[in-house]
């Protein structure tokens, strides 16, 4: 069998301190792997190493079998989202989504139809021309998705891309893109340090700590795991509908 | 009420100048105690359009060095300021930059003339654009600085993921976006070319004659008018500047970010 | 711990661009100054170095050029800040603050003409002054430029500098959010005096301090305006470097040489000394 995306000893120093300790990880197509991990955790540099976007001192990545780490990132195929939705402020929702396409020399016909389709399931029909500072937190994200997924990346690397926002619309927003994922058959790697956002989110669930990677094969394991926290929750909730946390 | 006193004695220490600068350009003589001129005369501003009025060709001079300068300064130091602003010892380039300022310019060029006479660059119009570089660059890798942020950096990268090539990404995104910057690291570069004179007259010999070298010339030659010619016409482009942009001129606000 | 990896193609470039000229400069300085290079040199000797050292009139002109930028900053500096603690709104919007930039229109050239035009004893305001009465005879006119006090410098370089100045306090004042300070002082019941002297001005003269040593150095380095105001006794530092290295005597050039170098010694202890000076000052605050 034959991964979609393989990582292979995956190592990186930064100032002698260790950020990633031999990687392995492994993704199937049209599928979307949680990684839980904290802050200081290696979470962003290993989505940047991916990306292309920083080099790692020894190891091997490959994409459909093909070997990626000589590839420049315009070359890789693979979108890296920021927990920020860095929208490009000079560009309005369309042009926004648009870009990846205009870098493409895509003609404008095309360009237009396509962004078009892209408006109705973000719901953003009504605001294509409206720019960045106009739009809310939930909104830009809506935006730098469209943008993302509208060039068809073989891999989606999303960093927290909920963590700015507020509960409400981190719900509706991990609906959306719950939906989107399956319609669209996408294979991404979705780095979180909510417990039950990383649950939701995944078909496959791993943890990243101190550099460090633990593949689970199912989430079943996951939630016996002691350390991933999930029976402390479970006991939390617990606890509190028995009335242990009643004044003392 | 006293403070319309004192803002308007300020409004006249500013004005003054200026006026004062344009009336004697009209003048002819000024004998004492005349507090204007006392023969005028419009002749030396109908000279300025006769391309054989020296002045005149020194204001053709100034424009084409300090718009050189100020171009390849500023090319220069948005290639470099990057480069900086994404390397380790960011900190260490950046003070460095402001070395050659700090150092007079005069100085400099008294240090440095040795090697513009070696190569022949003494005297000529080439070897003052290449001295005046040396100096404006620095200036402009620090105002060029202010605009590589992390968000910079990070929309850069966003570009690459989404496949824009180096050339692509610097067209359609860094150069939209640093367009203030640019704009004011060039006209920042532009006056200071302008405005030189020390390093100008010591390595252009004297036979590069700048609006500047001009004024001492005609100081020189007591001649009060045409020198109150040559140095109302060299207030003239940042005066125009101001009236368009000030923040051209001088940036005071952190508040006014590019895009905002 | 510089590996070479780390000597990419653009510090290379950048090296020479930036530091290169300087050092080569000071290089051929040092070894025309100590007789090792140049016309009528013949071979190391430090002569020229000591007749330098022990010139009076170095000295003396390396120390009028220091106290001239020293009086112009601090002159400048009551001013703007006067500018800035009283007229802040109309520093922001009006008339005055457009006006504000008109200065930075003036090279130094210009202003030293304009000065010199204005305050000489056959200038403007010396005819002013015979026209209404005041004076009777143009000697009555005192002398402010080429004088022997740097009278003239002062004013042309207080002229240049205090606009600036203004504008970098006034940003200070908007990025500090000083009003805001000063309505949580009030509130805790500080008098006027009192916001001023404890909050107003040590926030703005904190955050204010490398600019007004650049304008320090910028004084001390300037050349036009010495040029056009000063005069032979006592002449500022540049104006003496410079007469030196393009005087006929060829003797002499070996000094302009090391006066140059002694100069760029000078700025850096200066330099030294502000950052000393910087590092005690925040910590009385800590």
């Amino acid at each position: 069998m034959s991964e979609f995306l393989n990582i292979d000893d995956l190592s990186k120093t930064f100032e002698g301190q260790p950020i990633l300790n031999g990687i392995h990880l492994s993704l199937e197509s049209n599928t979307v792997l949680s990684i839980l991990g904290k802050s200081g955790s290696g979470k962003t540099t290993l989505l940047k190493i991916i990306a292309g976007l920083e080099d790692a001192d020894q190891g091997r990545i490959s994409l459909e079998g093909k070997p990626v780490m000589t590839l420049k990132p315009q070359k890789r195929n693979i979108v890296y989202l920021y927990q920020e939705a860095l929208l490009f402020p000079h560009l309005n929702v369309f042009e926004n989504i648009a870009f990846g396409l205009r870098l493409q020399k895509k003609d404008q016909t095309e360009i237009e139809k396509r962004v078009i389709q892209m408006l109705g399931p973000l719901g953003l029909e009504h605001m294509k021309y409206k720019s960045p500072n106009q739009l809310s937190g939930g909104e830009k994200q809506r935006v730098a998705f469209g943008r993302a997924i509208i060039v068809e990346p073989k891999l989606l690397l999303l960093d927290e891309p909920f963590g700015a926002l507020d509960v409400e619309t981190r719900h509706s927003m991990q609906q959306l893109f719950k939906n989107l994922a399956k319609q669209l058959s996408i294979s991404a790697l979705f780095v979180t340090h909510d417990l039950k956002e990383a649950i939701i989110m995944g078909d496959d669930i791993g943890k990243i700590e101190n550099g460090n990677y633990k593949a689970y094969t199912s989430k079943k394991e996951f939630y016996k795991d002691a350390k991933s926290g999930v029976t402390d929750e479970i006991d939390f909730w617990s606890n509190l509908q028995r009335g242990e946390f009643s004044k003392s | 009420m006293r403070k319309q006193i004192g803002q308007s004695i300020v409004g006249f220490i500013i004005l003054f100048p200026i006026v004062f600068l344009l009336i004697l350009s009209f003048g002819k003589q000024w004998f004492y105690p005349h507090i204007l001129p006392n023969l005028w005369q419009t002749s030396q501003w109908e000279s300025l359009f006769s391309p054989s009025f020296q002045l005149t060709k020194s204001l053709g001079l100034s424009l084409l060095l300090s718009i050189s300068v100020g171009l390849v300064s500023t090319v220069t130091a948005f290639y470099f300021s990057k480069k900086i602003a994404y390397s380790y010892n960011k900190t260490t380039w950046q003070s460095l930059a402001y070395v050659p300022y700090l150092l007079s310019p005069i100085i400099f060029a008294v240090l440095i003339h040795f090697y513009f006479l070696k190569t022949g660059l003494s005297g000529s119009l080439l070897g003052v654009i290449i001295a005046q570089f040396l100096i404006c660059f620095p200036f402009g890798i620090i105002i060029c600085s202010t605009f590589w942020t992390s968000q910079i950096q990070s929309l850069e990268n966003l570009s690459f993921t989404l496949g824009g090539s180096t050339t692509q990404t610097l067209k359609r995104v860094l150069l939209p976006l640093a367009k203030s910057t640019l704009l004011l690291c060039f006209f920042q570069c532009f006056l200071i070319s302008w405005f030189e004179y020390g390093l100008t007259h010591f390595i252009g010999a004297g036979k590069v004659k700048t609006l500047t070298v001009s004024v001492f010339t005609y100081v020189n030659e007591a001649n009060p008018f045409l020198a109150a010619l040559a140095g109302f016409l060299l207030i003239l482009p940042s005066v125009i500047l101001l009236l368009v942009n000030k923040r051209l001129i001088f940036k005071t606000s952190k508040k006014h970010t590019d895009y905002e | 711990m510089i590996s070479i990896k780390q000597i990419t193609p653009w510090k290379t470039a950048l090296f020479i661009l930036m530091l290169l000229p300087m050092l080569l400069g000071l290089g051929y300085g040092l070894l025309y100054s100590f007789g090792v290079i140049g016309l009528l040199n013949t071979g190391f000797t430090s002569e020229h170095w000591s007749d330098i050292l022990l010139n009076f009139s170095f000295w003396k002109s390396l120390l009028f050029s220091f106290s001239i930028g020293l009086i112009s900053v601090g002159i400048s500096l009551v001013i703007a800040l006067w500018m800035v603690v009283n007229w802040h709104h109309d520093l922001k919007k009006g008339k005055l603050s457009t006006l504000i930039y008109l200065p930075l229109a003036f090279p130094a050239t210009v202003v030293g003409f304009f000065i010199f035009q204005s305050f000489s004893k056959a200038g403007f305001w010396s005819r002013f002054l015979y026209q209404i009465g005041i004076i009777s005879e143009i000697e009555d006119f005192p002398s402010l430029v080429n004088d022997a006090y740097g009278i003239g410098i002062i004013l042309a370089s207080t002229f240049i500098i205090t606009p600036f100045l203004s504008l970098i306090l006034k940003g200070i004042f908007e990025n500090e959010h000083v009003t805001k300070f000063q309505h949580i002082a009030k509130s805790l019941g500080a008098s006027q005096r009192q916001v001023l002297m404890k909050i107003t001005l040590p926030i703005l003269l904190q955050k204010a301090k490398t600019s007004l040593f650049l304008f320090l150095i910028f004084v001390i380095g300037s050349y036009e305006i010495p040029l056009l105001l000063g005069r032979q006794n006592p002449k500022m530092i540049t104006v003496a470097i410079v007469d030196k290295a393009q005087r006929f005597n060829l003797n002499d050039i070996p000094q302009a040489y090391a006066m140059a170098i002694l100069y760029v010694l000078f700025l850096l202890f200066l330099f030294f000394g502000f950052q000393r000076l910087a590092k005690l000052k925040t910590k009385a605050y800590a």
